[in-house]
């Protein structure tokens, strides 16, 4: 059997497995998800405005985290490392829980939700993106920095001229899978009360109580959209391995 | 700052670690099985285990914790503690195996063909050859998938299971003392992966090839 058709037998009997999986669930109650349907896309929207807006902020702090770690003297370079390390070793609900505990502490006033998620994934997000990012500026060649200072760039004209740029080409692709993981983890902020889809598509089945076909939505939802991003990672990753 | 709220609670907490340790070493271990036979399924020659495999891996990486989780608890009914296991073996499984197979890959050709021209079986191939270089060369970034597996555990708290986070919610809801709670159970966490990377770095030099 040649490749193609194995390749066709094997399309095949996905799609029909797939034909029997909507059958088998064709009573489940989708009207409740076809009825609710503005309110559940205002819930991926918040989902989605969640994840762009912690990734940015996340990124900004990721950069400043990754030149610490790489260049600041030691007592700098320990605590953005202590960062790093602390915030990517404990559970994402427990970054989350802290900063909505620690708020109160600090201001004397509860925090309201959307700063409490915006705060608690930026911080989560800084912390990996200055991995992503250190690694993209180790990843540029020495000869590099060193044309640049022998042309008589100061440090900083370097790192914003020459280094930053080709490092955000060679991280690019891993940019882009932590933009999934965010995108993943925006699922957990549900916990200080902002509806988001995973937020809305619960607040839905408590009204309705259609979990099969709400809980097939929302994992439809996430597989959709982070499965595009992955394939616009494999579609872009091997352009920017050739190129340095 | 009242930290002899956490001294109070200190039972609370011994349970809930007790049961993110249990949800740990019972995930961690099912995700490292199908994980490897999973990564060992997907670098066989055949055509339809290989498609399936990057299926399974596709489809599980795609999706968040929670997600799994609520439909395992909601849509399919298990209890509480299965549907956790499943669902942090299931999410964990598809990144080593995907993990599996990048150590399998970098194994050099010639070593199985050898075992091959010696009369070896598949599965002896796999058994004494490949595996054992594979994992070795995969140790490191496995120390950081038991370390996601430990973090994900606090996710089971939504489904009710009374782990450590679950435990600082409830200490939180009683005392008002969140900050001193969350303060501990972070360090708590902090000590298992610290554990793990320390175990794991154990594991490593007494398994290195010399």
């Amino acid at each position: 059997m040649s490749e193609a058709q194995k390749l066709l037998i094997w399309r095949l009997s996905m799609a029909v497995l797939m034909a029997a999986g909507i059958w088998s669930v064709r009573d489940a109650g989708w009207d409740v998800v076809w009825r609710s349907g503005p309110f559940l896309l205002r819930g991926i929207g918040a989902t989605l405005l969640l994840t762009v807006i912690s990734v940015s902020i996340g990124l900004a702090g990721g950069v400043v985290l990754a030149i610490l770690r790489l260049f600041a003297p030691p007592g700098l370079r320990h605590l953005a490392i202590g960062y790093i390390e602390v915030l990517r070793a404990i559970p994402q609900l427990m970054v989350i829980f802290w900063v909505f505990y620690t708020w109160p502490a600090i201001t004397g006033s509860s925090v309201p939700g959307w700063w409490a998620a915006v705060i608690s994934l930026s911080m989560i997000a800084a912390a990996y993106l200055a991995e992503v990012v250190r690694a993209g500026i180790l990843s540029v060649p020495k000869t590099q920095w060193e044309s640049g200072y022998v042309t008589g760039l100061s440090a900083l004209q370097n790192m914003t001229r020459i280094i930053l740029p080709q490092a955000g080409r060679n991280m690019l692709p891993a940019l882009i899978s932590h933009f999934i993981m965010m995108l993943k983890t925006t699922s957990l902020v549900y916990v200080v009360g902002i509806i988001d889809f995973f937020r809305a598509i619960i607040i839905v089945n408590n009204r309705d109580f259609a979990p099969a076909a709400l809980y097939l939505t929302m994992a439809a939802g996430y597989f959709v959209g982070c499965y595009a991003l992955s394939w616009l990672v494999r579609r872009i990753e091997p352009r920017y391995a050739l190129t340095t | 700052m009242h930290w002899e709220v956490i001294w109070r609670y200190r039972e609370v907490l011994w349970n809930g670690l007790i049961f993110t340790l249990q949800l740990s070493v019972l995930s961690i271990v099912g995700s490292l099985v199908v994980g490897v036979v999973m990564g060992c399924l997907g670098a066989l020659p055949n055509f339809f285990l290989r498609k399936f495999v990057a299926t399974y891996v596709e489809v599980l990486r795609n999706l968040p914790v929670v997600v799994k989780l609520f439909f395992l608890y909601f849509v399919v009914g298990l209890e509480a503690m299965p549907a956790a296991v499943i669902a942090l073996v299931t999410h964990q499984s598809a990144y080593i195996a995907d993990l599996v197979a990048a150590g399998l890959r970098a194994v050099p050709r010639e070593q199985s063909e050898a075992a091959y021209a010696c009369g070896h079986g598949q599965w002896q191939i796999y058994r004494h050859i490949l595996l054992p270089q594979a994992l070795r060369i995969v140790a490191p970034p496995m120390t950081s998938q038991f370390i996601e597996v430990v973090k994900n555990t606090s996710t089971a708290m939504l489904i009710g299971v009374e782990e450590l986070t679950f435990q600082t919610q409830a200490i939180e809801s009683e005392t008002f003392r969140g900050f001193e709670a969350a303060s501990t159970v972070t360090l708590m966490y902090l000590a298992m992966a610290l554990a793990i990377a320390g175990g794991m770095g154990l594991l490593e030099r007494r398994l290195r090839l010399r």
